[in-house]
């Protein structure tokens, strides 16, 4: 079996990150469209931590990653107030009744 | 230059971060009620903000421009900007003092939260590092999309606030890969190293690490542009400008715009630290200018064509904050120190401009419930003053002398009319054809307001309010700098230079 | 009693900015009854300030008089610089003088917003004169955008039916015009920036320049401005905007706009399109010269098909200026002459004609030309003037528009034959529609609901008067007109004479 590489981890990244934009393009749920938001976050973290560890930079790349992580988070309980907010409002969180703003 | 002597550069946003937490820890230990909650807190965060103006004139100059290990770059351009976030944060603390679409309860929470975004404005437009760029982006998106959604009379305001998260989730999340693109390739998280590597690296000689870099610039344009509001990632503007409250529009539309042009111009120099003197050579492997000057030839006419079709003022007025985006992104393309110069002078226009017309939207919508511009027939001869103030408002955003936005207009063009080439003067040109189509809209409201006759008992226009004061205040201004426009002068020549 | 050293050396100053401040107390004044003193005042004692001064111009001067220079943006080299030659003190006396007669025609005519209107037209000319005396290019610009301001509102609040979308039309087409301009000046101060290695914006400044500008270059710019210029004067094909503008406006902005704001396209292409440009008027030249001539014939053959005597006036207008575009780029001294006499006696009798038509349209609600007839016999007077009105526009020997006319027709002789023939065959249709529209107004049989019509009051005749008087005299003895501008146009001409 092949040895691990910086490679593998690119590869895992960049198909995270394009299910991540599939996944933002094509779901009508707003909960879903958050998850496709964290993919792509995550795939860019995966992205910084390989290069960290295979490029040398170790610390600079590994605080980047924390810092991705916690704001991550961050990002996604503000989502999921807003969402709370609608969902309170209108009983759904389908992006396509969402429509009082023509958008 | 390390930490502990970093401190006093960053005062400013000491005294914001200061205030912020005060606000949010009365509000909870305290709870007080009445008076003090309507005055006291509005005036607390206006305390606040001018205290960190005042360490912002009062900052000591340094010959190391990097502090807390190049987290943070100052320069006179950043310190301009940071003064822009802090005034733009103020007038909307004015804004909001009796506005009908924040709800009486969560005033202080709302005031917290602006003090927030000054903050993250400031740290944003001086950030000289990928890290603190995302940190930065982050505190101004998250603040944001709070303060969108934050209007809880109907469904309007969060939906808006759904959106811009969404949208702003998506950006920053392809944003952040292309960082970690740009940390792959050339090993750096700090713009100036990036800067060296990029310049000595052999990556930029082989096709696949040119490409690799062009998408990871391209990524990084995409976070950016949805800052600035740049087409093609501006669809959430209009929504979020409309349902946002009106008091936070205004600031929306200027605030973190400018802290995005100034990332964004840092980029620029941060990259290729010889784009000040030859922008042509510094950049001749990667299209970065040609990639930056077509984003602002199809932002300013999106902008400008969609807001045609516009019969809200507020999503009007969003489209045309697009538009002005476009405008402004000639100032990056053109470089060298009149560029930037020229954005700080068109950011000084823009803030006293655009947050005037917001404020006159907001005082017309406190009397007549609406942003229709059918409300707005007839407005000439129901409140005068208003009307006048936003004539002048709409003038000086179509750039027409003798207004502040003619100058404003005027340096961007002569930035980059002065770069010379052909390619430098056809954007000019673009730029103000797209001005010629800007006034057919513009004239629309002016027409609505002074040749149009109100249908019916319209509602009286109220000017015992505080949108109305700053309307007419900022009318002044808008006005005498464009008589007299030394201080823009001095502003162009001041902020000229990036580190 | 000298009239500039009395304002201390700042004559044109006090000319150009009393007219806004007096609009500004119109505006804020209580009644409309003191709002018309204001009025009167603010656009009369600049006249009489204008009237006074004239024996101080010194014909004999090449240069600039009563120049003033303050600097006004040091570090773009941008200064408040203003003064005034032959060229432009016609211009700035045929300002002054249709300004406060159409103020005075307006007095008690006007019921909508009547404070607001006198200040209008008040800020109106701040920015027309502004235009005719700017020495530094920005100032320039800001006054000739400054005047779209007010003139919109004009026709846009106090004009006919389709008075927005004229005002709208009007604004739009000479803002799309100014936009090249604006380059165009961006693009010049850059090559004076190169050239000399300092910023700067004054007129002369970049006379001095121009030789070290690439002829190709030239044109480029010369274009950018020329499109302006044509836009305003207005040239065919830009001409578009005016029929609209003219008709919709009220009578006095009528009045204006043709007295006063078509000849800055004109007044435009002798101050900078030339001096500036040499070498790209004389490669446009052809250009321009066939743009003339088309306003020229296209003008004359639209006006002999208008029903409605407003139109006709406003097509004539195109016709009229057809001459002077032609009289400029002939390149002949007799060419230019003739075009800037030509430009006053365009203000003169076309303005007094908007008048004539807005007074017959007061009494009678009509305008069409077969509305009328017999006119002549219910309104002996009214036709009086407006006769000698009309053969002052076709050109008749002893009335001002022969010796312009005659003027532009000698010089394009000078410079083609092909082109005096052409023009001359604009003369002859000028002719044939202003005397059929005399024919069918004034004579035949007298329109039954038309009795009982009155004449012109005191007040109008006092409007007509000097406008009279000053067509007479001009077309009786010309040669003081013609040597007030002999100088400036010679110092015009020296770039681009053959």
């Amino acid at each position: 079996m092949a040895q691990v590489g910086l490679q593998h981890f690119l590869v895992v990244a960049a198909l995270l990150f394009a299910l991540g934009i599939v996944c933002v393009v094509t779901r009508r749920n707003a909960v879903a469209v958050l998850i496709g938001i964290e993919l792509l976050l995550n795939a860019a973290g995966i992205n910084v931590v390989a290069f960290a560890r295979y490029g040398g930079n170790l610390l600079a790349g590994s605080a980047f990653a924390l810092f991705i992580i916690a704001l991550a988070a961050a990002e996604a309980v503000v989502g999921l107030a807003l969402i709370f907010a609608i969902h309170r409002r209108l009983r759904s969180v389908d992006l396509e009744q969402t429509e009082t703003l023509k958008g | 230059m390390p930490t502990l002597e970093s401190l006093p550069h960053v005062l400013p946003e000491v005294a914001l971060a200061v205030t912020a937490a005060a606000l949010f820890v009365l509000e909870a230990l305290w709870q007080p009620r009445g008076r003090a909650r309507r005055v006291g807190f509005p005036l607390l965060a206006l305390g606040g903000l001018l205290a960190a103006l005042l360490f912002l004139v009062a900052s000591p100059s340094s010959a190391e421009p990097r502090f807390f290990g190049g987290l943070l770059t100052q320069d006179p351009f950043s310190t301009f900007v940071r003064g822009v976030a802090i005034v733009a944060t103020a007038l909307a603390v004015g804004l909001a003092l009796g506005s009908p679409s924040l709800p009486s309860n969560r005033r202080v929470e709302y005031h917290g939260l602006l003090v927030l975004l000054a903050l993250g404005m400031c740290l944003l437009s001086s950030a000289g590092h990928l890290l603190m760029i995302y940190v930065a982006i982050e505190i101004v998106s998250l603040t944001s999309y709070l303060l969108a959604g934050f209007d809880d009379r109907g469904g309007r305001s969060a939906e808006a606030g759904l959106k811009y998260v969404l949208f702003g989730g998506v950006a920053s999340g392809v944003m952040l890969f292309g960082f970690s693109l740009l940390f792959g390739l050339f090993g750096d998280l700090s713009l100036s190293g990036l800067g060296q590597a990029l310049a000595h690296s052999t990556t930029l000689s082989t096709g696949a690490g040119r490409w690799a870099t062009l998408l990871a610039l391209v990524f990084v344009l995409a976070g950016l542009g949805f800052k600035i509001a740049a087409v093609p990632f501006h669809m959430w503007c209009p929504d979020v400008y409309e349902g946002a409250p009106t008091p936070f529009t205004a600031l929306l539309s200027v605030g973190p715009k400018a802290a995005g042009f100034a990332v964004l111009l840092r980029f620029g120099t941060g990259l290729w630290p010889e784009l000040a003197t030859d922008a042509a050579a510094a950049t001749s492997a990667l299209p970065w200018l040609l990639l930056l000057g077509v984003m602002s030839t199809v932002t300013m006419t999106v902008g400008n064509l969609a807001a045609i079709w516009q019969d809200n003022l507020k999503r009007l007025l969003a489209y045309s904050s697009i538009a002005h985006a476009g405008y402004m992104l000639m100032g990056v393309v053109a470089g060298g120190r009149e560029g930037p110069g020229a954005v700080a002078v068109y950011l000084a226009v823009y803030l006293i401009m655009n947050i005037g017309a917001f404020a006159v939207v907001s005082a017309v919508d406190r009397s007549a419930h609406s942003e229709d511009i059918g409300v707005y027939h007839g407005l000439g001869r129901r409140a005068p003053l208003l009307a006048l103030a936003m004539a002048v408002f709409l003038l000086s955003l179509t750039g027409l002398p003798p207004t502040a936005g003619f100058v404003g207009k005027l340096y961007l063009f002569a930035s980059l009319i002065h770069h010379g080439g052909f390619w430098y003067v056809l954007l000019a040109v673009v730029g103000v054809l797209n001005s010629v189509v800007s006034l057919y809209f513009y004239a629309r409201v002016l027409r609505a307001m002074f040749l149009e006759s109100a249908a019916g008992e319209p509602a009286p226009v109220s000017l015992a309010n505080s949108a109305a004061a700053l309307a007419v205040v900022l009318a002044v201004p808008t006005l005498a700098l464009g008589i007299f426009w030394q201080p823009l002068a001095a502003i162009a020549n001041f902020s000229g230079s990036l580190f | 009693m000298d009239a500039v050293v009395l304002t201390g050396g700042r004559l044109l100053t006090l000319l150009v900015f009393m007219p806004s401040v007096a609009g500004a107390l119109c505006a804020l004044s209580r009644s409309s009854r003191a709002a018309a003193v204001w009025a009167l005042l603010g656009s009369g004692v600049p006249l009489i300030l204008g009237a006074a001064a004239v024996c101080g111009f010194d014909a004999s001067a090449a240069g600039f008089q009563w120049v003033e220079r303050v600097d006004w943006i040091p570090s773009l080299g941008i200064s408040y610089h203003m003064g005034v030659d032959g060229v432009s003190w016609p211009l700035v006396l045929l300002t002054l003088l249709l300004t406060f007669l159409s103020l005075v025609y307006s007095i008690g005519r006007i019921q909508n917003a009547t404070r607001l209107y006198y200040a209008s037209f008040l800020w109106l000319e701040t920015g027309l004169m502004g235009v005719f005396c700017a020495l530094d290019m920005i100032l320039f610009f800001v006054f000739w955008e400054w005047v779209l301001i007010p003139m919109y509102f004009i026709i846009g609040y106090w004009g006919g039916a389709r008075r927005i979308y004229a005002a709208l039309k009007f604004f739009l087409y000479t803002m799309l015009g100014s936009a090249f301009m604006l380059v165009a000046l961006l693009v010049t101060a850059h090559l004076y920036h190169q050239a000399t290695g300092a910023w700067s914006f004054d007129w002369a400044d970049w006379v001095a320049i121009r030789d070290t500008i690439d002829p190709n270059l030239q044109l480029w710019l010369f274009s950018a401005f020329a499109f302006s210029f044509a836009i305003k004067v207005p040239a065919w094909p830009f001409h578009t905007w005016l029929p609209d503008a003219h008709t919709e406006a009220p009578t006095a902005g009528s009045v204006i706009l043709a007295g006063v704001l078509l000849k800055m396209g004109a007044y435009g292409f002798l101050r900078f399109g030339l001096p500036l440009f040499p070498e790209g008027a004389v490669q446009a030249a052809p250009v321009m010269v066939g743009l003339g001539l088309a306003g020229i014939l296209l003008g004359a053959a639209a006006s002999y098909v208008q029903t409605d005597l407003k139109k006709l006036v406003a097509y004539s207008s195109v016709s009229h200026m057809g001459f002077v575009v032609l009289g400029i780029f002939s390149f002949t001294l007799e060419g230019a002459a003739g075009a800037t006499i030509q430009m006053v006696n365009h203000g003169l009798s076309t303005g007094a004609l908007f008048l004539m038509v807005g007074i017959i349209y007061e009494r009678t609600h009509k305008r069409g030309v077969t509305d009328f007839g017999g006119l002549a016999k219910t309104m002996p007077l009214y036709a009086t003037v407006s006769v000698i009105l009309v053969l002052s526009s076709v050109g008749l020997p002893g009335l001002n528009g022969f010796v312009g006319e005659f003027l532009v027709i000698a010089g394009a002789m000078k410079a083609r034959p092909l082109y005096a023939f052409v023009s001359a065959l604009g003369v002859i249709l000028a002719a044939v529609y202003l005397l059929s529209m005399v024919r069918k107004v004034f004579w035949g049989e007298a329109n039954a609901n038309l009795h009982g019509l009155s004449d012109l009051t005191w007040r109008e005749t006092a409007v007509f008067l000097p406008l009279l008087l000053f067509i007479v005299v001009i077309g009786v003895y010309p040669a003081p007109f013609l040597e007030v501008s002999e100088g400036a146009l010679k110092a015009i001409l020296e770039g681009v004479a053959p």
